[in-house]
C-alpha cells in the first residue's frame, strides 16, 4: 500500500507538471479508523471509517493554487491537476511560494499501525468500570475512544519523496459531576497513545481531571476584584499558549503585522525560565509529525529559549515574504521546559490566587489582552486550594503575563500531544459577580 | 447532482432494525488576501458513502470514499456487523425505532461551482477599495468562502431525501493603531448567506457602505473604553441574543447533552426566563420567511419541523434524535445532521432564535441610565450549567439613555437560565446570522438570530 501510494504521489506531481506547474507537490492519504463512542454513560455506536486524501499544490509563474478531494484515481488527479492550475492561474504572482529542495528521503513507520480492536473496547470497558467505581459522581456525557492507522505519501517537483506509515490510539473524556440537582461545570480530558499495555485511567491526566471535577460540584463566587496570581493548569496552559504561538509567532500575527513580537527575534519576551518548544520528535510525543506540510524534514525548535524569544513558528512562504528564518516543524506539540520547584510548593507561597483548569474566553485580542471565565477552578488563599469557583473572570495580557512568571512546577503531564507544566503567573486580575 | 446508487439497496436493509443509507458531497471554495497577498486560494472536495444500522439500542456505522454498487452494499455490511458487536457486548435489549410514514424530500436547487477566479477577483476588488482610501490600516484581510453539502439518503423507516445547502460570505477584517500604539482589530461578514457565490455577490461596489461603516466603527473604537468591569443592565444586539440563544441555551436543551447531565433535565416545564422569552429552532421557515439554511428532512429521515423550546419563558421541549425522542416521549423535529459522508448523524441545531417582542430599541436604550449596548461578537462558549462567555468585539456605553462613547473588546458572562430571567424588554426586529461552524465533535452550518434583548449581565471590564 505504501509503495502505491508513493507511485500516486509521484503521479500527481507529474500531471501537475504536465498541466504546466513550474513546482508541484502532491499528499497522499489512506486512513482507517475504528471508534467507540459512549454517549450518556453508555456504549452507542461503534464505526469503521476508509478514507482517501488527495492534496495538489501547483505554482506556475510565482501563482500558488491547491486543491483536494478523497479520491485519487487516474482520472481525478488529471481533473483536479488542471483545476489546481486554473486556481493558480487566478492568483497574483508572488515570488516567496516555494517547495522544499530534496534532502535524504525516507519511510517512517512509527506507534502502532495494527489495531488490537477487542483490547481497545476492553480498556473502553475497563475505564468506564473504573470510572463508575471511584468516581461515583461523574456523568460520562460523552467518551471517544479510537484507533487510526494512517499511511500517507509526499512528492514534490524537487524530488522529495517520503512516506509515513503510522497508528495510533486516542481517548477523549467529556463529562461532569453530579449530586441532586447541582453538577459541575463539563471538562474534557484526553490521551493519545501507542500502546494498550497501560489502563487508559493511568495515561495523562485523567485520573486527576476526574478528581477535580467531582470537587467542583459545590461553588462559591469571589466577591470583588483583586489582582492575584493564576497558576494554570497544563491541560488550560495549551490553549492560553496556542493563542500565543498563533497571534505573537505565527503567521498570522507576523504577515498581517499585528504581532507585538514582530521585531523583537533575539530579545528576551519572557521571564528567562521559561522555555517553549515545539517537539514533534520528542518521544513523549505520540506519532509526531515527521515532514513539514511543505515537504521538509520535521526538526524540534525552540520558540522561546530561557526567555529569548528563538525561533518564529513560520511556514516557508511567511518566511521568505518577512526575510527570516522558518519554523522546523508545523506541529502544535508543545513542550514547556519544567521548572525545579513542586505544584504543591508553588501553591504554598501564593496568598491569594486562582488556580484555573480552563479558561473560556474569547479569542485574546492581537496585541495580547485576554479575559474569560475560569471554568473549572479553585480559589487559593493562604497557601491552600480552597473552594471550587463559579461566575469568576479572569483578565491580564499574554505578554506582561510571560514576565510576571512566579514559578513552573516540576511536574509534566504529557498526554501525547504536549509535554505541559503548571506555570504560576502574578498580576492577574480575578473578578467575582 | 449524485447519482442514486442507494434506493435500489434497500432490499439489503435486515428486518427489526432501522438501517440508513447516505451518500453525500461537501465542497469547500476559500480564497484570502491578506494585506493583498493571495495567502489563501484552496478548493476541497470530499465525497463518498456511509451507511449506520441501529440493533438492539446500539449503533453501527461505516463510511468509504468510494461510491459503487459494490461499497455501498460494504458498508452496509460494515455497519451491520459494528452493531452486531456492540449489541453482543453492549446491547440494550430495544427494539427498532418508531414507524414513521415513508415520505421523500427534494431540493430543488442548481448548486453552481463557481470558478475560483471569481471569488479572488471580486475579493480583489474590495481589497483595492479599502486599500486606497484607507492607507491608515495596520492590516487588511478580504476572506471570500463558500461551502455545500449535497446529500442522497435512503432509510428503512421514514422520508427518503435529496438536500443541497450552499453557503456563501465575505469578511473583512480590519486592523488600526489604537490610542496606545496596540493593534485594534474589528471584522464584519459583508454580504453572503444561503445560496452559491454568484447568486449572492454580483457587484463588489454594492459592499463599499458596508465597508466605510466597518471602517468607521473601528475608528470610534480605536478610540473608545473597556466597559466598567460588574454585573451591569445591558442591551444585548441581535448578533449576541443569537448567540445566546444558540451556545447558552440552545446546547443545554440537545437532547444528548441533557442526558450527559446539562442544566435543561432538572428545568423541563419550569420557569427559565421572565414571560417575554420566547425561543425556538426553526426547521426551514421562521416568521413567514425562509430561515437562513432551511432543513427539510434530517440525516434519519425524520422530516424536519420547529422545536419549540421556550415558550412564555417556560422551557417545554428539547432537540431531539430518534432515539432520545422516544426517551423522553417527544416527538423528534429533525435534528439528526451529519457533517461528512463519513460522520454519523448527531443532534444538532438549525436556525435558532430568540423571538422578536414588541418595544423599539429607541425606547430600551432611552431606559437605560447607565449600561452598555453589545452589537458584535467573535466568539462564544458555554457550559451545560448554561453558564456562558461571549466576546464582544463592539459595543456602546449607554449614559442617561444615550448611546456614548465605544467599547474596546470586553467579554460578558451569566448564567442563561439566570440571565433569561432578568430580560424586561425586548425588540420587535430580528437579526439573523447564519456564517459561522458551530462544534460538537463534528462542525456544522447553523443559523441564529435573535432581536435586542435587555437584560442584566457580567461584564470583563479589564
Amino acid at each position: 500500500m505504501i509503495e502505491s501510494l508513493k507511485k500516486t504521489a509521484q503521479a500527481a506531481v507529474a500531471a501537475l507538471q504536465t498541466a504546466g506547474a513550474d513546482k508541484a507537490q502532491a499528499n497522499v492519504a489512506y486512513t482507517v479508523t475504528h471508534e467507540f463512542n459512549v454517549d450518556g454513560g453508555e456504549f452507542s455506536l461503534f464505526r469503521t471509517l476508509f478514507d482517501k486524501q488527495l492534496a495538489m499544490t501547483a505554482i506556475q509563474g510565482g501563482k500558488k493554487g491547491t486543491v483536494a478531494q478523497n479520491r485519487y484515481d487516474e482520472k481525478t488527479i488529471e481533473e483536479s491537476a488542471k483545476a489546481c492550475l486554473e486556481a493558480a492561474a487566478s492568483a497574483q504572482p508572488d515570488e516567496n511560494w516555494d517547495l522544499a529542495p530534496v534532502s535524504e528521503n525516507e519511510d517512517f513507520v512509527q506507534g502502532e499501525p495494527t489495531p488490537d480492536t477487542d483490547k481497545l473496547f476492553d480498556r473502553c470497558r475497563e475505564l468506564m468500570a473504573d470510572i463508575q467505581a471511584r468516581f461515583p459522581k461523574i456523568m460520562m456525557e460523552q467518551m471517544i475512544v479510537s484507533h487510526k492507522e494512517i499511511m500517507k505519501a509526499k512528492a514534490n517537483s524537487y524530488g522529495v519523496l517520503y512516506s509515513t506509515h503510522e497508528g495510533l490510539y486516542s481517548v477523549d473524556l467529556l463529562f461532569s459531576a453530579h449530586e441532586g440537582d447541582k453538577a459541575s461545570s463539563f471538562f474534557g480530558s484526553g490521551v493519545v497513545t501507542d500502546s494498550l499495555d497501560r489502563p487508559f485511567m493511568e495515561l495523562g491526566s485523567i485520573e486527576k481531571d476526574l478528581k477535580d471535577v467531582e470537587n467542583q460540584i459545590e461553588t462559591t463566587g469571589v466577591s470583588g476584584k483583586f489582582e492575584g496570581t493564576m497558576v494554570v493548569m497544563p491541560g488550560c496552559l495549551a490553549s492560553l499558549f496556542y493563542s500565543l504561538l498563533s497571534d505573537f509567532a505565527g503567521e498570522g500575527g507576523l504577515l498581517s503585522g499585528t504581532s507585538p513580537w514582530k521585531d523583537r527575534l533575539g530579545e528576551k519576551v519572557a521571564d528567562e525560565r521559561i522555555t517553549l518548544s515545539l517537539a514533534p520528535l520528542d518521544e513523549r510525543i505520540v506519532c509526531g509529525e515527521r515532514t513539514t506540510g511543505e515537504g521538509f524534514r520535521a526538526e524540534n525548535f525552540d520558540v522561546i529559549q530561557n526567555g529569548r524569544l528563538n525561533a518564529f513558528a513560520l511556514g516557508l512562504y511567511a518566511a521568505n515574504k518577512l526575510k527570516l528564518p522558518r519554523g522546523k516543524n508545523d506541529s502544535f506539540n508543545m513542550v514547556v521546559a519544567p521548572g525545579d520547584t513542586s505544584i504543591d510548593q508553588i501553591i504554598a507561597s501564593i496568598d491569594k490566587g486562582i488556580l484555573v483548569g480552563r479558561f473560556s474566553g474569547g479569542q485574546p485580542s492581537s496585541n495580547g489582552d485576554f479575559s474569560g471565565v475560569a471554568k473549572n477552578s479553585f480559589l487559593i488563599e493562604n497557601g491552600k486550594i480552597g473552594p471550587a469557583l463559579s461566575e469568576t473572570m479572569i483578565s491580564g495580557n499574554m505578554a506582561d503575563m510571560l514576565n510576571r512568571l512566579r514559578a513552573v512546577s516540576s511536574e509534566q503531564v504529557a498526554d501525547g500531544m504536549m509535554v505541559l507544566p503548571y506555570m504560576a503567573f502574578d498580576g492577574i486580575t480575578i473578578s467575582g459577580k | 447532482m449524485i447519482q442514486d446508487l442507494l434506493t435500489d439497496k434497500k432490499y439489503l436493509f435486515a428486518s427489526g432494525a432501522n438501517s440508513e443509507l447516505r451518500a453525500q458531497r461537501n465542497l469547500n471554495r476559500r480564497a484570502v488576501l491578506l494585506n493583498g497577498a493571495l495567502v489563501g486560494n484552496v478548493r476541497t472536495e470530499q465525497f463518498g458513502v456511509s451507511a449506520r444500522v441501529y440493533e438492539n439500542g446500539v449503533y453501527g456505522f461505516s463510511s468509504t470514499a468510494e461510491y459503487t454498487d459494490e461499497t455501498v452494499k460494504a458498508v452496509l455490511q460494515a455497519a451491520s456487523e459494528n452493531a452486531a458487536f456492540l449489541a453482543r457486548h453492549a446491547g440494550k435489549g430495544k427494539g427498532p425505532h418508531k414507524a414513521m410514514a415513508p415520505g421523500s424530500s427534494r431540493t430543488a436547487y442548481d448548486l453552481n461551482d463557481v470558478e475560483q477566479r471569481t471569488y479572488i477577483e471580486f475579493i480583489q476588488a474590495l481589497d483595492s477599495y479599502i486599500a486606497g482610501k484607507y492607507p491608515d490600516l495596520v492590516s487588511r484581510t478580504v476572506i471570500a468562502t463558500a461551502d455545500s453539502m449535497e446529500k442522497l439518503l435512503c432509510v428503512s423507516n421514514g422520508t427518503d431525501g435529496h438536500s443541497v445547502l450552499p453557503r456563501s460570505y465575505i469578511y473583512v477584517v480590519m486592523t488600526v493603531a489604537g490610542a496606545d500604539g496596540k493593534p485594534v482589530e474589528l471584522f464584519k461578514v459583508i454580504g453572503g448567506g444561503y445560496g452559491t457565490f454568484d447568486r449572492n455577490f454580483s457587484k463588489p461596489e454594492s459592499y463599499y457602505a458596508e465597508i466605510d461603516k466597518l471602517y468607521e466603527d473601528l475608528r470610534q473604537k480605536a478610540e473608545g473604553v473597556y466597559p466598567e468591569a460588574g454585573n451591569k443592565t445591558v442591551i444585548l444586539g441581535g448578533i449576541l441574543s443569537g448567540m445566546l440563544a444558540h451556545e447558552a441555551v440552545g446546547h443545554t436543551v440537545e437532547a444528548d447533552l441533557v442526558l450527559g447531565g446539562s442544566v435543561a433535565g432538572p428545568n423541563l416545564n419550569k420557569r427559565v426566563g421572565s414571560e417575554l422569552v420566547n425561543l425556538v429552532d426553526y426547521a426551514h421557515t421562521a416568521l413567514g420567511k425562509p430561515t437562513p439554511l432551511p432543513i427539510y428532512v434530517d440525516d434519519e429521515g425524520t422530516a424536519a419541523t420547529d422545536a419549540v423550546l421556550i415558550k412564555d419563558g417556560i422551557l417545554v421541549g428539547y432537540m431531539n434524535n430518534r432515539e432520545s425522542a422516544e426517551r423522553f416521549n417527544m416527538v423528534p423535529t429533525g435534528n439528526a445532521r451529519a457533517y461528512l459522508f463519513s460522520d454519523e448523524p448527531l443532534i444538532r441545531m438549525r436556525n435558532t432564535a430568540v423571538l422578536p417582542g414588541t418595544s423599539k430599541l429607541e425606547d430600551m436604550i432611552a431606559s437605560i441610565d447607565d449600561g452598555y449596548y453589545l452589537l458584535d461578537t467573535n466568539n462564544g462558549q458555554a457550559d451545560t450549567t448554561g453558564e456562558f462567555m461571549f466576546g464582544v468585539t463592539f459595543g456602546y456605553e449607554i449614559k442617561k439613555g444615550k448611546l456614548g462613547r465605544a467599547l474596546l473588546d470586553t467579554t460578558i458572562s451569566g448564567v442563561a437560565f439566570d440571565m433569561l430571567k432578568t430580560v424586561d424588554m425586548v425588540s420587535d426586529e430580528m437579526i439573523w446570522a447564519s456564517s459561522g461552524m458551530c462544534g460538537k465533535k463534528q462542525p456544522m452550518p447553523v443559523g441564529m438570530g435573535g432581536p435586542a434583548l435587555k437584560c442584566r449581565v457580567t461584564i470583563g471590564g479589564r
